[in-house]
């Protein structure tokens, strides 16, 4: 566990707005230590303004956001240093080989050549990178490049990994892999925020979820919590999220298509 | 071929200068401007300078009928040149077209999952490759030839050259287009075969190529070498008839030497040869318009990372690394080795005019007052001034590992500056040397250029580093941007605003060598420069870290 701390994220009444549209509309937020916490919701809800909030990567309006403890907009490197990210669409230096970006990655976190060497082994080895890793990134397949900005989210050991859509393009084995790492690093007191529209996945290794829409949470908790708040008992977190953002009828659209 | 499909995909094409252009026009502005606007004015210009011809025409036929037999003279024989200049113009510049677009791949990738055909995909695409530059001048060249032709009598022999024209711009299109996607075919080849060593490769090959092409440009555009060559296309054509490139300019000959059946082979050979230009082209787009290089591998087996020699020269882990990822982007990414050729490029011009066209050795031991500054001074500077004005826009998309890091202001202006300095160093290094065994300035000229090159190479850096960073554009599509244009703009002017600041204690010293008056010591105004180049470095460099700082903080928003 990082000790310590009674929260590795809060977000305090945040707002961002981007022009006239609401990205982020009064989220109060607050994620435990040690805990895989999912931020789940449609298109353009919001999550990940939100979660880029959390590096510094966007400002918000009003509101106080901290990472362990600390203001990201006075200390934005110190949170950055605690975190690992992992964007919607990594876009990676393509001219560098998989081996290099990841060296690359180690020296800009003051990783140790003996940590690195170790750690990009390990992980080029357990997400089958091995054998291309002294290919230019510019080679690889939407899937490899993935599996790269993963790897350089994890390799400096963050105490918080900030995932977005994280499982984008994995093959079932790598997917596998991650969930069950992402499982291993809980146990040793790892934060993991993440957003996915694989609701089974986050049904299956989210501690809690919370449902974004139009930039507001609607509803956060266990998925107990959630099917009580739905009033849905015994159904499945899609049911629930099609309840709650409003999108239920979904037998009619598709009717109305097929005419 | 299906011509509204033609059509629609020129369109697209065209659209596409949206991403060079920034999406600030609006909609009927930009229809406006760039349909009409540019190619009207060239149409009004060129009959306005077809009429203004025409007059000087007619007014010298009533005083000096010798004047008019030359200025006949020369009309036919700029329109017998005029297909072939229109030619290598061309060639030039849908080639500098491609070159801009190489690292956009994916925005000219054929649409391959629609309903189109290799023959419409490669007719759209000749002809968008004609859009701007080429459709212009051909646009002011026609109707200003069909006017002056009034006045000349010779309108049946302006029509056909004008026909010419546009034939040897198409011509000029299926090349490039045949280029194109026989060297994407070709450096895959290469790349695969190279193995390992395929970055280097590619890195040599990329600046041979960039050289080669700059030499071949500058021979033909600057100095007499333009002349020259306009002469020879005229007189030389009849003798290399049977040089298919050169069937157009026949063409016209024989019609202009009354040879009916000559004129009627010369059209019909060049209309065949054009089509079969473009079927060349459709058919190589067939086999090879989809390919896909393979993936360079750089290194292999057990991985090793360096402790590396920037550590030991005081940098910290991260800047180092940002140094490093820097150097091996520079050499790897086909739109930033351009860094390279250009102090070739630059010092290429004083020598080429001062060796003259055949590359003689100097044999003047007086250096011409121009040519310190153009190759001591003005390499280093202008690759300065690029280099701090893209080092950041150069991170592109991949910015937001940037800005996810833990990367400080500090970190990111003191690595980019770090990087400028060395590279534009080793430039001073090389064109100096080149410079001093070319030219033998006296030592005492050779101590004050060394020294004002790195005073501005100082200044300049750290202005053009500020303002990169204030203007930097991280949009990849079609191009790398790098920095808006209205900031390079203002960029350009600053830094000139700067050199003549720096230069300016030697204007006293210029005056007394003009004057040939008792000279001024340079090393005294070498002084005040320097005193001049530390102050405006102290303040760009803190300008830049501020920039840098807010850069990071408003990231994304």
């Amino acid at each position: 566990m990082a000790v310590g701390y009674s929260s590795a994220v809060v977000l305090k009444h945040v707002v961002k707005s981007f022009g006239r549209i609401s990205a982020v509309d009064d989220v109060e937020l607050e994620i435990r230590p040690g805990e895989i916490f999912g931020l789940l919701g449609p298109n353009g809800s919001g999550k990940s303004t939100a979660m880029k909030m959390l590096l510094g990567l966007v400002q918000p309006d009003a509101g106080v956001v901290e990472v362990f403890g600390t203001d990201v907009k006075k200390d934005p490197v110190a949170v950055k240093r605690q975190v690992g990210y992992v964007p919607e669409s990594p876009r990676l230096y393509e001219f560098l080989t998989g081996f290099e970006y990841l060296d690359f990655i180690g020296d800009v976190f003051g990783m140790t050549t003996e940590e690195k060497k170790e750690r990009i082994s390990e992980y080029l080895k357990a997400l089958d990178l091995e054998g291309r890793e002294g290919d230019m990134i510019s080679g690889y397949s939407q899937g490899m490049k993935q599996k790269v900005a993963l790897v350089s989210a994890l390799l400096h050991k963050p105490k918080l990994l900030i995932l977005d859509e994280p499982l984008n393009g994995l093959d079932p084995k790598s997917a596998r892999i991650v969930k069950d790492l992402l499982h291993e690093l809980k146990a040793q007191g790892v934060t993991t925020l993440m957003s996915t529209h694989v609701l089974e996945i986050a049904e299956a290794i989210c501690d809690r979820i919370a449902i974004m829409y139009q930039g507001r949470i609607l509803a956060l908790g266990s998925m107990d919590e959630l099917r009580q708040k739905a009033s849905l008992p015994g159904s499945g977190l899609e049911d629930i999220f099609l309840k709650l953002t409003g999108a239920g009828d979904i037998k009619e659209v598709v009717e109305e298509l097929l005419k | 071929m299906n011509w509204k499909i033609v059509a629609h995909l020129i369109r697209v094409d065209r659209k596409s200068g949206r991403l060079i252009r920034g999406g600030r026009l609006s909609r009927a502005f930009e229809r406006k401007l760039i349909t009409y606007v540019l190619y009207g004015g060239a149409l009004v210009l060129g009959i306005a300078v077809g009429c203004l011809a025409g007059y000087f025409y007619n007014s010298i036929s009533i005083v000096d009928p010798q004047t008019k037999t030359l200025f006949d003279l020369g009309l036919v024989n700029l329109s017998l040149s005029l297909p072939t200049l229109v030619l290598i113009y061309s060639l030039i510049f849908t080639m500098m077209q491609q070159i801009q677009r190489s690292g956009a791949r994916f925005t000219i990738q054929a649409p391959y999952w629609l309903p189109i055909t290799w023959n419409e995909h490669t007719l759209a695409s000749l002809l968008a490759n004609l859009i701007g530059f080429p459709l212009i001048s051909i646009t002011f060249i026609a109707p200003a030839l069909i006017t002056v032709s009034f006045f000349a009598g010779q309108v049946g022999f302006a029509v056909l050259t004008s026909f010419a024209v546009l034939a040897s711009a198409f011509m000029a299109s299926a090349i490039t287009e045949i280029f194109r996607t026989v060297q994407a075919r070709f450096i895959g080849a290469v790349t695969k075969s190279s193995g390992r060593a395929a970055v280097w490769v590619r890195f040599a090959g990329s600046l041979l190529f960039f050289v080669a092409f700059y030499i071949v440009y500058f021979t033909l555009t600057s100095g007499t070498g333009a002349i020259v060559f306009v002469q020879t296309i005229a007189s030389a054509q009849s003798s290399v008839w049977f040089v298919p490139f050169f069937w157009l300019g026949m063409f016209l000959y024989s019609f202009i030497g009354g040879m009916l059946w000559q004129t009627l082979a010369f059209l019909g050979l060049s209309l065949l040869f054009v089509l079969s230009l473009f079927y060349a082209a459709v058919s190589l787009n067939k086999r090879f318009g989809l390919y896909e290089p393979p993936s360079i591998t750089v290194s292999r087996g057990v991985y090793t990372p360096r402790a590396g020699l920037l550590g030991r020269l005081g940098f910290s882990t991260t800047e180092a690394a940002l140094i490093r990822k820097d150097a091996k982007a520079f050499t790897r990414r086909r739109e930033l080795m351009f860094v390279f050729v250009l102090p070739v490029v630059l010092i290429m011009f004083p020598l080429l005019q001062t060796m003259g066209a055949m590359g003689q050795v100097p044999q003047s031991i007086a250096t011409p007052l121009y040519v310190l500054p153009l190759t001591f001074l003005m390499p280093s500077a202008i690759l300065a001034v690029y280099l701090g004005s893209v080092m950041i826009g150069e991170e592109g998309e991949a910015m937001w590992r940037i800005y996810s890091a833990p990367i400080s202001a500090k970190n990111v202006v003191k690595s980019k500056y770090s990087f400028i300095i060395f590279l534009s160093t080793l430039v001073i290094t090389v064109t100096g040397i080149v410079g001093v065994v070319a030219f033998h300035p006296s030592p005492r000229a050779t101590t004050v250029a060394f020294t004002e090159s790195f005073l501005l190479m100082f200044a300049l850096s750290a202005i053009s580093l500020s303002f990169g960073i204030k203007g930097s554009d991280f949009r990849e599509l079609p191009r790398p941007r790098m920095i808006r244009p209205e900031w390079s703009l203002i960029n350009l002017i600053a830094c000139f605003v700067a050199a003549l600041a720096i230069l300016a204690p030697f204007i006293p010293y210029a005056f007394t060598v003009i004057a040939l008056v008792p000279t001024i010591d340079p090393y005294y105004a070498a002084v005040v420069s320097a005193v001049i180049s530390i102050a405006i470095t102290f303040i760009a460099y803190r300008i830049a870290l501020r920039n840098a700082r807010e850069l990071l903080a408003k990231a994304e928003t």
